[in-house]
């Protein structure tokens, strides 16, 4: 169960506080994989950042008890002096695990990088890195993965490989996905929520808040 | 995942920034890693050769070249270096801070201890060269010298804490404190003893700390040398202070400096 609590958050500019979110009371079933939902600029990114916890509400508590995922966006928590394997191994240090040779090699084996895993990230292209960032978060076993647009880049084949780890992964965990992308949100999604004028609605159905989405 | 205590999960996290930094600093010289120890190294002889074979440091209780490696291995390498790469901890982290167990406070810690155990290396390589040419470079009383590099070492921690975290909120931190180095070791008795400074201007410089550290680190190395204006409670005083006020710094500011 993922709570968030009167959560508001504000970002400081010289015009005064831009508020993304205010007074947000949402509470994510841990049975559910959440599509969110919004314009560009509405807190989406912003709200999966809250549950990362690498970005922290201005008021109001986020409440959960599960092994959250970092923040899977299309450039996050890549080191690019480092090789694939480098930033693998930095990534299961952090979260102690030790014997980290199945996961190298599963991301290797999963990103479809080749020799390319001995090589600095910064000489990826971006359908690489995208690879190599899913593939990545797949290495792990969270509760709750948190996806961020990721899904929408790469090449056919690999999409369909992405959404059948992800189908895989919802068998023990649930997803929370940010795209644009409805078709993807409609197959992997069995809940909603939309970010508008401020607040946000949960919605048990997906086809609903993508009408809503649509007419927004 | 299993659960880990906050203890455990730091303790994997500065080991992981820790090997991180080790690799990443140098990858892209030519001779990698071993620029870790050989930029010191280099630096330190340069400093040893261009001042000591002249004669400078010669003030009568030890050989140039000692006096010199003395000085500037704990001024350079220990204060300067520990306090720039705290000072400096947002550069080139911000892609680890995108994991929620790492930290800012982390990456000083690692980079601190990284600091930390260049100079006890590069102390002692450069020390076995020196016996090597003949000189006597070993500390009189070893375990004073190391407590008291000890505190010079928590002082630089603890102003690089402080200048990250404010310089964070202005920029101009950054340039004020690139242009007190220089002045810095001149004000410091770094390449001088205070014993050659008149009385009269002791007051002028006494208020700074490093240069008490600097006097006691001399006074316990050479057994001839007794500082006539060391201050052993000042220095400690003044290290206490600047701890706690990085420590509260941090604490207070730490959220709205990663949000920059």
């Amino acid at each position: 169960m993922i709570r968030f609590e009167n959560v508001s958050k504000y970002y400081p500019t010289r015009y005064g506080p831009k508020y993304v979110l205010r007074d947000l009371n949402v509470e994510i079933p841990d049975d559910r994989d959440i599509a969110i939902l919004g314009a560009n600029g509405a807190g989406k990114s912003t709200m999966l950042r809250l549950l990362g916890g690498i970005d922290f509400p201005s008021s109001g508590k986020i409440k959960s008890d599960r092994f959250i995922s970092w923040p899977l966006a299309l450039s996050s928590g890549m080191q690019g002096k480092l090789t694939g394997r480098e930033n693998v191994r930095f990534i299961c240090r952090i979260h102690g695990l030790e014997a980290n040779r199945d996961i190298e090699e599963f991301v290797k084996d999963f990103s479809e990088l080749g020799d390319s895993f001995e090589l600095p990230v910064s000489s990826y292209s971006s359908g690489m890195r995208s690879k190599y960032s899913f593939a990545v978060s797949m290495g792990f076993d969270f509760d709750t993965y948190l996806i961020d647009e990721i899904l929408s880049v790469g090449d056919a084949g690999f999409k369909r490989k992405c959404e059948a780890a992800i189908s895989n992964k919802r068998s023990t965990a649930n997803i929370i996905l940010v795209s644009h992308n409805v078709d993807v949100l409609k197959r992997q999604c069995n809940a909603a929520i939309l970010l508008a004028y401020g607040r946000a609605d949960f919605y048990e159905s997906v086809d609903q808040a993508i009408f809503r989405y649509r007419n927004l | 995942m299993k659960a880990r205590s906050a203890f455990s999960i730091q303790k994997d996290v500065i080991f992981a920034i820790f090997i991180r930094e080790m690799v990443t600093r140098f990858s892209t010289y030519t001779f990698g890693n071993i620029w870790l120890i050989l930029e010191p190294l280099l630096m330190m002889v340069l400093f040893m050769v261009i001042f000591g074979a002249r004669g400078r440091g010669a003030y009568g209780f030890v050989e140039a070249p000692v006096f010199i490696y003395s000085a500037f291995l704990s001024f350079r390498l220990l204060w300067n270096y520990t306090m720039r790469q705290n000072f400096s901890a947002k550069n080139g982290t911000q892609s680890i801070l995108e994991y929620r167990q790492v930290r800012l406070f982390d990456v000083f810690l690692a980079r601190s201890i990284i600091e930390g155990a260049i100079f006890l290396v590069v102390g002692i390589i450069i020390a076995l060269g020196l016996v090597w040419l003949g000189y006597d470079p070993w500390p009189h009383d070893l375990l004073l010298v190391l407590s008291y590099c000890f505190c010079l070492w928590l002082f630089a921690i603890a102003f690089g804490i402080l200048g990250c975290m404010l310089g964070s909120f202005a920029r101009e931190i950054e340039k004020f404190i690139s242009l007190m180095t220089m002045p810095l070791m001149l004000v410091s008795a770094v390449i001088f003893p205070m014993s050659i400074v008149p009385p009269q201007y002791w007051p002028y410089l006494t208020w700074n700390p490093l240069l008490h550290a600097m006097e006691l680190i001399r006074e316990a190395w050479f057994e001839r040398y007794t500082s006539p204006v060391a201050d052993l409670q000042y220095f400690v005083a003044i290290v206490l202070v600047f701890l706690a006020l990085a420590m509260s710094t941090y604490r207070l500011t730490w959220r709205r400096v990663l949000a920059r």
